[in-house]
């Protein structure tokens, strides 16, 4: 048993990625990566969000009509998507001023129902939180790759850290790549991370 | 599959709305103090950026009681919406703050443009709730305030003329600026906030020395 829920929580890094196997959660992962710290909150967020809503659903799973699932699921998840943004304005104002629409884009984030609709309606709570993790650091993982890239060849940065004008980068003639920071460099990006994978597997 | 009845349907979903909304309803209230403690320093932030202060959040109160004072407004539109003006004193040189509220294309935009004596202006800062990434979001940009440094708010006579945001601008010209490309619509509306708040403040710019 408990090795079938660790490979619930580590499959989704690789063999069953959300975003480079299920191509799931894109539209955030282009919109939040420009730099690492949002990236890190997001995914963090989106972790949070996916576990919880896992374990509430799963919970309530027998009790739930099958008519009205889907509308008992966007319940849940949004009431975890604000109870996360108002945390952020609370205690860490400048991410969730940068995040902006996208925390409560989380309802919508296809990973989240997904989950919902494939794992919680039909699993215990234990599974379904490791499922939960699982999927949410997945997501995670491939948003702080693109952060990290992203940041560090179109800004120079690292959470905000000069790394390129600390190495003497620019002194050298190094520049700054500006279409790095650009939503498309996000889906090349992507688009590369999966051809890599798949090659490999 | 098990079969529910419509009414234990609508009583299951009446239910966990009611416990969901109570959740939510309970954190707001919980959070709210230090909610509206970041929205404080932040304004005060933006106050401090028009004098060309940078401040972090946790140094802003600090910093903003250093060299601002809040001043109320006596009469006019200002006054009735509200609003307060405020005075600065660093390094010995001193002038008035006014705050700006306006409309861009998407919702509300505002900003601070700090004055000196002789209405020069010496620094402004510009936000917006939801104007376009790239486009009309470009108005919060250091760019585009720092364009307003150095231009002025009164002609020659001492009456208030507003600044303008144009196509090609006359670089001479105290009183034009560059529009944003693309932003065509924020532009507009950042001009008409400046004619709009510039002239209901026409007594405050007029008569207040500092």
């Amino acid at each position: 048993m408990a090795s079938r829920n660790w490979k619930l929580i580590t499959m989704p890094f690789n063999k069953e990625n959300p975003i480079t196997v299920q191509v799931l959660g894109i539209c955030s992962c282009l919109a939040v990566t420009a730099q690492l710290k949002p990236a890190l909150v997001m995914a963090i967020s989106v972790t949070i969000v996916v576990a919880l809503a896992n374990v509430i659903i799963s919970l309530l799973r027998k009790t739930i009509p099958p008519r009205i699932r889907i509308i008992v699921q966007l319940v849940v998840v949004s009431m975890l998507v604000v109870l996360v943004d108002q945390v952020l304005k609370a205690y860490l104002y400048d991410v969730s001023k940068q995040l902006s629409v996208f925390v409560g884009l989380i309802i919508t984030n296809c990973i989240v129902m997904g989950r919902l609709e494939a794992f919680a309606m039909t699993n215990p709570p234990l599974p379904s939180l490791c499922d939960g993790i699982g999927n949410g650091l997945g997501y995670g993982i491939i948003l702080v790759i693109l952060g990290t890239l992203r940041e560090l060849f179109g800004s120079g940065t690292l959470l905000s850290y000069p790394v390129m004008e600390k190495i003497g980068a620019y002194s050298i003639g190094y520049e700054n790549n500006g279409l790095m920071i650009m939503p498309p460099m996000a889906l090349i990006l992507v688009g590369i991370i999966i051809w890599i994978q798949r090659r490999k597997s | 599959m098990k079969k529910f009845s419509n009414r234990y349907m609508i009583l299951y979903s009446l239910a966990l709305v009611a416990v969901a909304s109570i959740v939510l309803s309970v954190t707001a209230v919980a959070l709210k103090p230090r909610q509206e403690k970041n929205k404080v320093a932040e304004q005060q932030q933006m106050v401090l950026k028009s004098i060309g202060v940078e401040a972090s959040r946790s140094e802003a109160g600090e910093l903003y009681g250093k060299y601002i004072a809040e001043r109320a407004v006596g009469s006019g539109q200002q006054a009735a919406n509200g609003n307060s003006y405020y005075t600065y004193n660093i390094d010995g040189r001193e002038g008035i703050i006014l705050p700006l509220h306006g409309t861009g294309l998407w919702g509300p935009i505002w900003g601070y443009i700090a004055l000196d004596e002789e209405r020069y202006i010496i620094g402004a800062v510009f936000d917006h709730k939801g104007e376009t990434p790239g486009l009309g979001g470009e108005i919060a940009s250091a760019k585009f305030a720092e364009q307003f440094i150095g231009k002025r708010v009164v002609d020659d006579k001492g009456s208030v003329k507003p600044i303008k945001l144009k196509k090609n601008t006359d670089k001479k010209s105290l009183y034009e600026v560059d529009a944003i490309s693309g932003g065509t619509m924020t532009s507009n509306g950042v001009s008409e906030m400046l004619e709009k708040d510039l002239n209901s403040f026409e007594e405050i710019i007029k008569t207040k020395k500092i």
